[in-house]
């Protein structure tokens, strides 16, 4: 236990301890890390005047819940059980397309989704299928930007459910999948009663794992509209603010609490969850005990 | 049993042992990489030079190692045992990244001896006490050295702040209004027509205003096709300052040291960022083009009129035209930011990089002077034309106006004169929270998700809550 205690605090509460520390201080480009000084709750009471609080907050909420509904669970889950009734090696194949977007490095992936919703002639879309239907042609990003971040997102998010639910799909015992069938049960059916209600804690685990991932997650919207269109996410908000701002004057004390504020709203999303999912249960000792 | 009790045990042993290896090791991993470069000896300086854009910028850097030559032979005259060794690095990130590492190797001591950036860091970076504070004033450090002595007057005041000359400016450029001669003609515009638009952009008798409307002409006639008429730079960048500025913005006080906003400038700056896409000039979906695509737009006669900097030019003619600068002379005009307000002068916006030496506690290096001698040899002449040339940046020094190789270049001795009404971003260490502001409204106004008016308030409140006292609301 003891090397593993060390590791989570040193690199997981350390970090948050310290984050929280510089929140309550004035630091940035100016001051250094020397010359800092407290501040008390001021950056706080800043995020709360902010006139772009709300919209970010409302546009990070809403980036984080169609992600996770349509791409991270819904597509994982969706590809899993699907890959799962098809012979092996097409299921199999299928599995591994859905992997080439978390393989591919961010940058280039990104690049190629630029050049796809490009204007007429360099985008593929506006050349190959606007173009000739005679449809007007414009740069697809800029007024789809949220659509396009969670699209770009959700291609690289859905694998990592894909393969747990895959796993746990394939764990079910045969016996009961079998009988299903015996039973009557058509494909919908045997999805909602027999895979989903046995995949409660891959489940759990994925929506709450991906939830934290996303909120803190920005590298993809950075690349792709670096938050311009109303794509700012919180992240993003205190990535600029922080350590990105494009005159080089960082602003370290705002932008933690700004994190600061970001480690609360996963703490609450992980407490809602765990009693969403009735964790309690979940892990509760069986009651006989296998052979 | 025992003996299987007995392996287990080993085993368990074993287990705590690797884990408490892989322990340590993870624990000095940082220290490992942290642990940096053992100094050289006594008697051989190496002095870091830092800067990013390689490519045709890349002598910004790379002039360092041969000045580092001559500064040898001066130190070897002199009798000293000193040997410089210059080492420079050319960053291949965005500027953004670029600053973060310089201050985050400043704050931990490893900071390079020089340091090669916009002259705004200066601010910033000075009141952090990474920079040295070269001379008090202008007749100081001109009498230090021959070569700063030959630095434009004008480019003094981009490398100033609180009464101090912090840095020596290494480049500067312009960012003027292009236009596309041979589609102008195709309008119907004469050959004294085109020739005489740089005049009217400079003296103010053709505004931004006429530029739409000839924009909108173009996109009429079916000279351009829809979008094309107007192309502005597609991403944030200092570029949009001038607009801010060309219909009467105001964005720094000096006697106060504060940043200034307009909101009457800002609201016409916006409507006109609006205009621009409820013309047809400019397309709706526009920002956040990719550059590659920008640049072979608006170098291959697809666009009326743009707006970018002088160092394209060199870009242009060597990776998008084919021809090079002789097509690019042919189609391609330029001239003044024309001014929002008629009558009322065109403008552009120079954004000079300057050498900067770190101070001892930021770079954990003493040679400070060497770092100013060495820098003074990089200022030459001849090698600044060098990097003048092939860059498409303009020179900084008094003497490349009589100076045949930079002469030679047609492009930047018929730019030069841009630098006669030209304009500075502050030197001030909250700039960039207030050009944020700016830039993401202005974004929000031209996409249509706010009105200019809308929009300007929320830069305005923005600002007010982000600069507090450092912002003076006009």
């Amino acid at each position: 236990m003891l090397p593993a205690a060390v590791l989570v605090v040193l690199y997981f509460f350390l970090p948050v301890i310290l984050t929280i520390g510089i929140s309550f201080t004035d630091m940035s480009s100016v001051t250094g890390f020397s010359n800092w000084k407290f501040n008390g709750i001021s950056n706080y009471v800043k995020i709360f005047l902010h006139p772009d609080s709300l919209r970010i907050f409302t546009s990070t909420m809403f980036y984080v819940a169609c992600t996770l509904c349509f791409f991270n669970v819904g597509m994982g889950l969706l590809v899993s059980v699907l890959a799962y009734h098809l012979p092996k090696k097409v299921g199999g194949f299928f599995k591994s397309l859905w992997l080439l977007p978390r393989i591919t490095p961010a940058v280039v992936y990104v690049l190629m989704w630029t050049m796809i919703a490009a204007d007429a002639p360099y985008g593929i879309i506006n050349q190959h299928i606007f173009a000739p239907l005679g449809l007007p042609t414009s740069n697809l990003i800029p007024n789809n930007a949220m659509f396009f971040c969670i699209l770009v997102n959700g291609y690289i998010g859905a694998s990592f459910g894909m393969i747990i639910f895959s796993s746990a799909i394939e764990s079910i015992s045969k016996d009961i999948m079998t009988s299903s069938l015996v039973d009557g049960a058509g494909f919908f059916n045997r999805v909602r009663y027999i895979i989903i209600p046995q995949l409660r804690w891959p489940l759990l685990f994925v929506t709450t794992y991906q939830t934290l991932s996303l909120l803190t997650s920005f590298e993809s919207i950075m690349l792709l509209t670096d938050g311009n269109f109303q794509t700012e996410v919180w992240a993003l908000w205190s990535y600029h603010k922080a350590l990105n701002n494009y005159y080089g004057n960082f602003q370290y004390g705002f932008g933690a609490a700004l994190s600061g504020v970001l480690v609360v709203v996963g703490v609450v999303f992980a407490i809602i969850y765990l009693k969403f999912f009735k964790f309690g249960e979940l892990v509760k000792e069986p009651l006989i005990d296998e052979m | 049993m025992q003996t299987i009790d007995f392996i287990l045990h080993k085993e368990e042993i074993m287990l705590k042992k690797i884990s408490t290896i892989l322990l340590v090791l993870l624990l000095l991993l940082p220290t490992v990489f942290a642990g940096g470069k053992k100094e050289e000896g006594p008697r051989t300086v190496t002095i870091n030079v830092w800067t990013r854009e390689g490519d045709t910028n890349h002598w910004r850097a790379d002039l360092a190692t041969e000045a580092a030559e001559d500064l040898n032979a001066q130190l070897i005259a002199e009798g000293s045992d000193i040997t410089v060794v210059a080492e420079p690095y050319i960053d291949g990130g965005d500027w953004g990244g670029f600053k973060k590492k310089y201050a985050l190797s400043a704050d931990s001591g490893k900071a390079p001896l020089i340091v090669i950036s916009g002259h705004e860091d200066i601010a910033t970076w000075g009141a952090a006490g990474y920079i040295e504070s070269l001379a008090s004033s202008v007749d100081e450090i001109k009498a230090s050295s021959e070569q700063f002595a030959d630095v434009k007057a004008n480019l003094w005041e981009s490398a100033s702040s609180k009464g101090q000359i912090w840095g020596i400016p290494q480049d500067t450029e312009a960012r003027p209004m292009y236009f596309n001669k041979t589609l102008l003609k195709q309008m119907g515009w004469s050959e004294k027509e085109v020739e005489a638009l740089p005049s009217k952009m400079a003296d103010g008798s053709f505004t931004l205003y006429d530029m739409l409307h000839t924009a909108a002409e173009a996109v009429e006639k079916g000279i351009v096709e829809p979008g094309y008429g107007y192309w502005h730079r597609p991403k944030k960048g200092g570029d949009f300052l001038q607009f801010y500025v060309a219909f009467g913005g105001e964005y720094y006080d000096a006697a106060s040291d504060k940043l200034v906003i307009n909101k009457e400038a800002l609201i016409k700056c916006y409507q006109f960022q609006r205009d621009c896409v409820e013309m047809d000039v400019t397309p709706s979906s526009y920002i956040g083009t990719e550059w590659n695509i920008w640049h072979d737009v608006v170098s291959n006669n697809k666009a009326l009129f743009f707006n970018g900097g002088t160092w394209m030019w060199a870009d242009w003619a060597k990776n998008y035209v084919e021809g090079g600068e002789a097509t690019l002379f042919k189609n391609i005009g330029y001239g003044y930011e024309p001014s929002g307000i008629r009558n009322v002068k065109g403008i552009t916006l120079s954004h000079p990089l300057v050498y900067l030496i770190s101070t001892e506690e930021a770079s954990g290096s003493s040679n400070q002077d060497l770092a100013e001698r060495l820098i003074s040899l990089m200022t030459t002449t001849e090698r600044n034309t060098r990097h003048a040339v092939e860059s498409g940046h303009l020179g900084i020094l008094d003497s490349q106006d009589s100076y045949a190789p930079y002469l030679a270049s047609k492009f930047l001795s018929s730019t030069g004169y841009l630098l006669d009404n030209n304009i500075f971003q502050p030197n001030h260490p909250m700039y960039g929270i207030w050009y944020d502001s700016f830039w993401d409204n202005l974004v929000s106004a031209e996409q249509g998700e706010k009105t200019p008016q809308k929009a300007a308030e929320d830069a305005i409140k923005v600002m007010k809550l982000e600069l507090e006292d450092q912002i003076i609301i006009k």
